[in-house]
């Protein structure tokens, strides 16, 4: 649940960043010391896209396997928990990566880029805990089962 | 159902998977994120929007200089303080300027002037306003500074450490005299010009490029032809 929260705000942050890529908020612009400059840097875009749409496609994925793993059926699946740890990692990886970007190469900080990066750190957290339990769960479920 | 076995492990998972507080919860992100975002795209667009700038006094740099096109009799004056290397004024050059030129400069309606502002970013935005400033000397700036913006992703801070070769090709593409150019351009002959722009700039308040001075306002950010026409509209109306 708090996965699907916190992924659903980062729907919000990455399409805020989507959107100011394209240029539908505020003019396109140049300015020392904030998003400007890494959301104008070459390190923008990935694979072609927006590294920002990447970011919407990201936590939308999150959010619908977050809200599947709040169904009954789903409960106490570990699978769905450890698909959820999967793509957190992913996310966490690309993040931490982009934040190497931000502080050594383009020399700035852009403060919906750290918002994004704290959001995923704490969506991986919550997923490796998650993962923890429903595993303890499954294995002592099997023992008693023996 | 009435017959059935209750299932413990259902009754529990019911009971804490899905609280009514998490909908809630979730309604409420869903609210203010949408709200946050609908305002931010529905409110005017800040290039749009001029800011009224009271000029400080000025400085002893060297006289301040731009590059003008259109009739010097022009109702206005828009005036451009532009970034060779800053993408937005990359945008603003290859998207907005042909209109610009075209249906206010050519029609008499408006004069165009840009003024260096070479942000300290860049690495390789100084040698490039070099470039254009020694292309002016041969009567091209405008030929060389349409060449900058529309090559900008190959020769920028990102692309190389020596943009040199870049210019002195775009040099020989234009027909200049490469000698001359050279000799310019080597000797940084038009640095001092360069630098007394950018104080005319920060006397203006300004601090971001592309930014258009017009009149007595400041407009923020690369602004669509749309937007153009209307500031000279209504400074013309004044």
């Amino acid at each position: 649940m708090i996965v699907a929260a916190l992924a659903l705000a980062g729907i919000f942050v990455a399409l805020y960043l989507l959107l100011y890529k394209l240029g539908m908020i505020g003019a396109l612009s140049c300015a020392v010391g904030s998003c400007e400059i890494v959301n104008t840097s070459k390190w923008a875009t990935f694979l072609g896209l927006p590294v920002a749409g990447w970011g919407v496609g990201f936590y939308i994925g999150m959010f619908v396997l977050a809200m599947a793993s709040t169904r009954d059926a789903y409960a106490e699946s570990r699978t769905i928990s450890a698909l959820l740890l999967a793509v957190a990692t992913t996310g966490l990886l690309f993040s931490g990566w982009l934040t190497y970007l931000e502080l050594f190469e383009i020399h700035a900080i852009c403060q919906w880029c750290v918002v994004s990066a704290i959001i995923v750190t704490v969506i991986f957290f919550v997923t490796v805990a998650d993962y923890r339990e429903k595993s303890r769960k499954e294995e002592s479920e099997s023992a008693l089962a023996e | 159902m009435a017959g059935k076995k209750p299932n413990k492990r259902n009754v529990v998972r019911n009971a804490s998977t899905r609280p009514t507080g998490f909908y809630y919860i979730l309604a409420a992100i869903a609210v203010v994120g949408a709200s946050i975002l609908g305002y931010t795209l529905l409110r005017k667009p800040s290039g749009a929007v001029g800011t009224e700038i009271t000029p400080g006094p000025a400085v002893a740099s060297g006289p301040a200089q731009g590059y003008t096109m259109g009739k010097a009799d022009a109702p206005v004056e828009i005036i451009e303080f532009g970034d060779f290397e800053c993408p937005g004024c990359g945008y603003f050059a290859v998207v907005t300027e042909p209109d610009l030129r075209t249906r206010l400069v050519q029609t008499g309606l408006a004069k165009f002037t840009f003024m260096d502002f070479p942000l300290g970013m860049h690495k390789n935005t100084i040698p490039a306003h070099n470039a254009a400033a020694c292309a002016n000397d041969q009567g091209k700036f405008w030929e060389m500074h349409d060449r900058l913006f529309a090559t900008q992703d190959q020769w920028n801070t990102q692309a190389t450490d020596n943009p040199k070769p870049f210019f002195e090709k775009y040099a020989e593409e234009l027909g200049l005299n490469k000698d001359v150019w050279l000799t310019c351009y080597n000797a940084r002959k038009h640095e001092g010009r360069i630098m007394a722009n950018v104080a005319e700039g920060e006397r203006r308040m300004i601090n971001t490029t592309p930014s258009f001075v017009v009149g007595s306002k400041l407009y923020v950010g690369a602004l669509g032809y749309d937007a153009l026409k209307a500031i000279v509209d209504s400074a013309t109306k004044k």
